[in-house]
């Protein structure tokens, strides 16, 4: 389990990083796009049939945001139940924590856009926190492991 | 916290069976255990109770909302033993087949043949998409008021079938064109014959209302124009329709990528019905003064010269507007040009025509738009927001309707005659195009500031993200009519409810199991 979480933790953090690259990937090309003539309005953004280099950077921006990395951070959160160090629970759980506060940024970002400073902001806490939450989890073992001590050790 | 931590060194629940395992670590596990269970149950519940039916009648959807009027009665026909709107489909009641026009001769028939399949546009780009006989946009259809229209629609090889709604024009309930609500979709080598008088003058559309996302996207729909009695039907050039839509991506007006040139001679007054067939809002303007004669197929009262402003058209929305040869109306990318203008293609202005105060002040009484709105029998509340959730069991940020999540969302019940309230109400961030079919409602108020200019009717109506909209109209149609978002991807996303009259039903089915699918 440990292992799982430290895999989760950093795909975690891959995701933060993933994102950031997609976006500014869909922004410059958007912004090529237009430079070459290209028109956009709001029945344009939602035909979903423009073709540029980068349009996919939203897409993938989007669909990562809204699902794969909710996805990722409740598995981890899950995982931590079982993932017996100390910390676990807790930095998982700041991590999907910090997830949802991230989603619901890009939400309301759309409302009002300066909460974007924030959304770009929280992207970076985020990524901390799944760095140290996979840290954590490689740390080594803190001896004696509570459960390896031998059923002869065992209170009754 | 949801910590382990508490269960070390505490004594075990039960003795150690064999073989014997430390009590602590069972314990953590169990904690564990019931902590997975703890964050995952209600997901998999609200997964769970999302699973769509594969089979339902929009009738039995939602929850009944009587807006303040009175409840349907147990007496009424098809309204016996109804529990919450179950039975609303059943047998007894008029059903929607029965609302119709009785078969007769026209004094306008066509045919229209749907085909999926690659094609040549009028600006001569080639995509892929969906034809109605051979072309799209499909053949434009004109008719003089009074006239009765008969559209017999053939689907020649589209897979999933066609319909067509007559978006705008207020027709009888079993010719609205929704698959699975007034019609079964029409089978490939199957036919559907669609009748209605043409009784309000105005720019309109048809377009297929089965996978309208797709098959809108791609091509199936066309003009509708009715000119006023004692006026031809011909076409003029003069009088021109502008369909604004992406082709895959790249915006066309009427098929044509740039310009669409429109002959005319110096100081000759055109009509430009500008018709909005995607799915966002989006604007026309002109470096020359312009008019706004008529928007959603009514005519402003008094429309005055706009300079230096755009009209905003909603996804779904008409606006005729007029121009004074030589002039050039731009629409984003593409243009019609009216004679031979030398001006170059002009910006987009910031400004954008309030049709809220446009036109001559009017009040909104029964002898300038034919009812009372300050007395009406029901008030409607249909507030879109959005959170996550579930719909058919799919993970998302979905709309909601009133709070609620579809398909448990609301079924707007009137009685025919009643003068009817709406508050439309956006948070969720987007703008919505809302589509109420069948009826045309008067723009009282917007963010509580009362309409003041010509009397504003409207099919299709922008609300944008913060904007509550006031708008009335009288149920004087009866029938099972959809009231959505005209953004086609949206209603998939939770953003529909219906309109029901009371003691209307009926028999068609839409879900998975069906060949309908209204979205």
């Amino acid at each position: 389990m440990r292992a799982i979480y430290r895999v989760l933790a950093y795909l975690l953090a891959l995701e933060v990083v993933v994102q950031a690259a997609a976006i500014a990937w869909a922004l410059f090309g958007l912004s090529t796009w237009i430079e070459n003539g290209g028109v956009l309005d709001k029945a344009g953004m939602e035909s979903d049939s423009l073709v540029f280099d980068g349009v996919a950077g939203f897409m993938i921006h989007g669909l990562n945001g809204q699902m794969i990395v909710p996805v990722v951070g409740l598995l981890l959160f899950v995982v931590s139940f079982f993932a017996r160090f100390p910390g676990a629970v807790a930095w998982a759980g700041a991590a999907f924590g910090t997830v949802i506060v991230q989603v619901a940024l890009g939400i309301f970002s759309h409302s009002v856009p300066a909460l974007g400073l924030l959304h770009g902001a929280v992207a970076l806490v985020l990524l901390v926190v799944a760095l140290v939450a996979a840290r954590k989890a490689s740390a080594p073992v803190a001896a004696p492991a509570d459960t390896s001590t031998g059923a002869h050790a065992a209170q009754v | 916290m949801l910590g382990t931590d508490d269960a070390r060194g505490a004594p075990p629940l039960a003795p150690p069976p064999a073989p014997a395992r430390r009590g602590p670590g069972r314990r953590r596990t169990l904690v564990a255990v019931l902590a997975t269970i703890v964050v995952l149950a209600p997901i998999a519940w609200f997964w769970a109770t999302s699973l769509p039916a594969g089979d339902y009648s929009v009738a039995d959807m939602g929850y009944p909302d009587y807006g303040g009027g009175p409840a349907s009665t147990a007496g009424q026909p098809g309204m016996a033993g109804m529990a919450g709107m179950a039975g609303m489909s059943g047998a007894g009641g008029r059903s929607v087949d029965t609302l119709r026009l009785p078969d007769g001769p026209a004094d306008v028939d066509v045919t229209l043949v749907a085909r999926a399949q690659t094609v040549r546009l009028a600006g001569g780009r080639t995509v892929t998409g969906y034809t109605l006989n051979g072309v799209t946009p499909g053949p434009e259809i004109r008719a003089v008021q009074g006239q009765t229209v008969r559209v017999r629609l053939v689907d020649a090889d589209v897979p999933r079938g066609v319909t067509l709604h007559w978006h705008g024009v207020d027709v009888p309930a079993g010719d609205d064109g929704v698959a699975g609500v007034t019609q079964d979709a029409v089978p490939p080598g199957g036919q559907f014959v669609y009748r209605f008088r043409a009784d309000q003058v105005g720019s309109f559309w048809y377009h297929s209302h089965q996978v309208a996302d797709d098959q809108v996207r791609g091509g199936l729909f066309g003009a509708l124009v009715v000119v006023p009695r004692g006026t031809s039907a011909a076409p003029s050039p003069t009088d021109v329709s502008a369909l604004v839509h992406l082709y895959e991506g790249r915006r066309t007006v009427s098929g044509v990528d740039g310009d669409l040139a429109v002959r005319a001679a110096p100081g000759t007054a055109v009509r430009v019905r500008v018709t909005n067939t995607d799915s966002g809002p989006m604007r026309a303007w002109s470096a020359s003064p312009y008019r706004v004669l008529a928007v959603d197929g009514t005519d402003v009262r008094g429309p005055t010269p706009v300079v230096g402003a755009a009209t905003q058209v909603t996804a779904g929305g008409r606006a005729d507007l007029e121009v004074t040869a030589p002039a050039r109306i731009e629409l984003g990318g593409v243009a019609v040009v009216v004679g031979n203008p030398t001006t170059p293609p002009a910006p987009a202005p910031n400004a954008v025509v309030d049709l809220l105060t446009y036109g001559t002040p009017t009040p909104l009484d029964p002898t300038t738009i034919g009812f009372g709105p300050t007395t009406p029998a029901r008030v409607f509340d249909y507030a879109i927001g959005r959170r996550p959730g579930f719909i058919g069991g799919v993970p998302g940020l979905y709309w909601t309707i009133n709070g609620h999540l579809y398909p448990d969302v609301p079924m707007f019940v009137v009685r025919e005659g009643d003068v009817v309230r709406m508050r439309i109400s956006n948070t969720s961030g987007e703008v919505h195009p809302m589509h109420l079919h069948g009826h045309h409602a008067v723009v009282l108020a917007r963010n509580g500031v009362p309409a003041t200019g010509s009397p504003w009717w409207i099919d299709s109506l922008d609300v944008p993200d913060g904007t509550t909209f006031d708008v009335a109209f009288v149920a004087d149609n009866p029938g099972l009519w959809m009231d959505h978002c005209h953004n086609l991807a949206h209603p998939k996303q939770g953003l529909v409810a219906h309109l029901m009259y009371e003691g209307v039903t009926t028999p068609y089915r839409a879900g998975s199991d069906t060949p309908n699918d209204p979205e």
